[in-house]
């Protein structure tokens, strides 16, 4: 119970505690007295008298031992001198209350083509931070003013948001356009123009090259007048994609004999400490450099560099072409058929053989139809 | 604390040959004894407690005593009470 009721319990040391309990209880009522021993005595008082029996205990110069408060009271007092707590308290309410007037997010809602940064962007430079001070009105008006694009807005600060709904402008699609032209992506034949919109510089069977200009993003009405348009359109042509190989009558081939000589050094702070290199005779030889920390520490890092030789040997092979013939023919295919691996349509297949000074060259060209026109971008 | 004494005194205020005024002590089945009208304290220990009255000295003796309260007046002691004396 003692807990609950706002009393002081004092621990005192001293001579003639009979008399000092004497003086003590005209002052304030004392419960719980029990004599430890002839020097010590442990007894309890108001909470609310306790600084009265101090200044007692103190004067007739008593040592407090121990004094411990129980009770509500001296709890809430307890922490109301922790300064610390307090303080904190403080700062934190404050922080709360200023952080709490400012506008931390905007969310911006229903825009599709319009940069939502850019409406952040506008409404942080031109409109205040303070949810109080911000006029929601305006900032619908200034949106609309501002962005040709907007055909409603509507602004509501909701906590510590700011919600911007936008409607846009309905605008056709030809006005959306990047108003860029069609180029060429590859070489070749146009066979087919289907033209949207723009106006298509080439015509079937002209020969274009990559990067030329086939359709221009703009049209031209009958009174002559020229208005920018996104380009569209459809453009087919054959595309040539060729490659080729080539065959040697004589070739060298370089193998490795299966003959090794390792050289090792180990290094401690890029210095050599120590060396193994055993007498390496090869006429022609490659070799493979590798670095392995010794230790896995960073205070010694001892490494060791690993130099293996590989032996070599030169051979001279002379090769038939009629015996590999197909084989290059197929492998020139190969070749050319990894350019044009997208394409859906072959429309031809041939090769051509050259021979000069003990070479063969084998050139295959494969003639395929494609869409060829794309906008550039930027 | 209660003061049931005060209480009797005002029942007895007519009785003249009743001295209510010096000291009264009433034990509590030797396990508690409370004093009213002491003058102040003179030994404490868990086996002697006395103190000093109107007429002189009164010694409480007993085991496990202790002061349960003291205040200017009055003091109530709780414990094994063998003795009460007054010298």
């Amino acid at each position: 119970m003692t807990k609950f009721k706002n009393v002081t319990r004092f621990k005192i040391s001293g001579l003639n505690q009979e008399k000092l309990l004497n003086e003590i209880s005209k002052t304030c009522s004392l419960k719980g007295v029990d004599r430890l021993s002839k020097n010590e005595t442990v007894f309890e008082c108001s909470y609310f008298s306790h600084k009265k029996v101090e200044k007692i205990l103190k004067n007739k110069n008593i040592e407090v031992l121990e004094k411990q408060h129980f009770g509500i009271v001296s709890k809430f007092k307890q922490m109301a001198t922790s300064y610390g707590l307090v303080v904190a308290i403080i700062l934190f309410s404050v922080f709360c209350v200023v952080q709490n007037q400012f506008i931390v997010q905007y969310e911006i809602v229903g825009t599709k083509n319009l940069s939502r940064t850019e409406i952040v962007e506008f409404i942080k430079n031109n409109f205040s931070h303070n949810k109080y001070l911000i006029d929601t009105e305006n900032v619908e008006i200034g949106l609309v003013e501002t962005f040709d694009q907007i055909s409603f807005a509507s602004c509501i600060v909701k906590g510590q948001t700011v919600v911007v709904n936008i409607k846009e402008k309905l605008m056709p699609d030809e006005m959306l356009g990047n108003f860029l032209p069609i180029i060429a992506n590859k070489d070749g034949k146009i066979t087919k123009i289907e033209l949207i919109s723009g106006t298509a510089v080439v015509k079937v069977g002209d020969y274009v090259t990559k990067g030329s200009v086939l359709v221009e993003p703009y049209t031209i009405d009958t009174s002559g007048k020229l208005m920018e348009v996104e380009a569209k359109a459809k453009i087919s042509a054959e595309v040539y994609n060729q490659d080729s190989v080539e065959h040697y009558e004589n070739s060298v081939e370089i193998l490795r004999t299966g003959k090794v000589v390792e050289h090792s050094e180990i290094t401690l702070f890029g210095l050599s400490i120590y060396n193994l290199k055993p007498e390496m005779n090869f006429e022609y030889y490659e070799t493979e450099v590798s670095h392995v920390n010794l230790i896995e520490n960073i205070f010694l890092p001892f490494k060791m560099k690993k130099t293996v030789y590989y032996e070599l040997e030169k051979r001279i092979i002379s090769s038939n072409f009629e015996e590999v013939e197909q084989e290059f023919i197929e492998k020139a295919r190969k070749k050319a058929l990894e350019i044009c691996k997208n394409c859906d349509t072959i429309k031809e297949e041939y090769y051509t053989i050259r021979h000069v000074a003990g070479v063969d060259i084998i050139n295959y060209c494969i003639v395929t139809l494609e869409e060829i026109g794309v906008t550039n971008v930027g | 604390m209660f003061n049931f004494l005060g209480e009797i005194k005002e029942n007895l205020k007519t009785s003249k040959n009743v001295d209510f005024n010096s000291f009264n002590i009433i034990n509590i089945s030797g396990k508690m004894l409370y004093v009213e009208g002491h003058l102040g304290l003179v030994t404490l220990s868990k086996e002697l407690i006395s103190f000093k009255v109107k007429k002189g000295v009164v010694l409480v003796e007993g085991k496990d005593m202790v002061l349960s309260e003291l205040s200017e007046n009055t003091i109530k002691i709780v414990g094994v009470i063998s003795k009460v004396e007054q010298l």
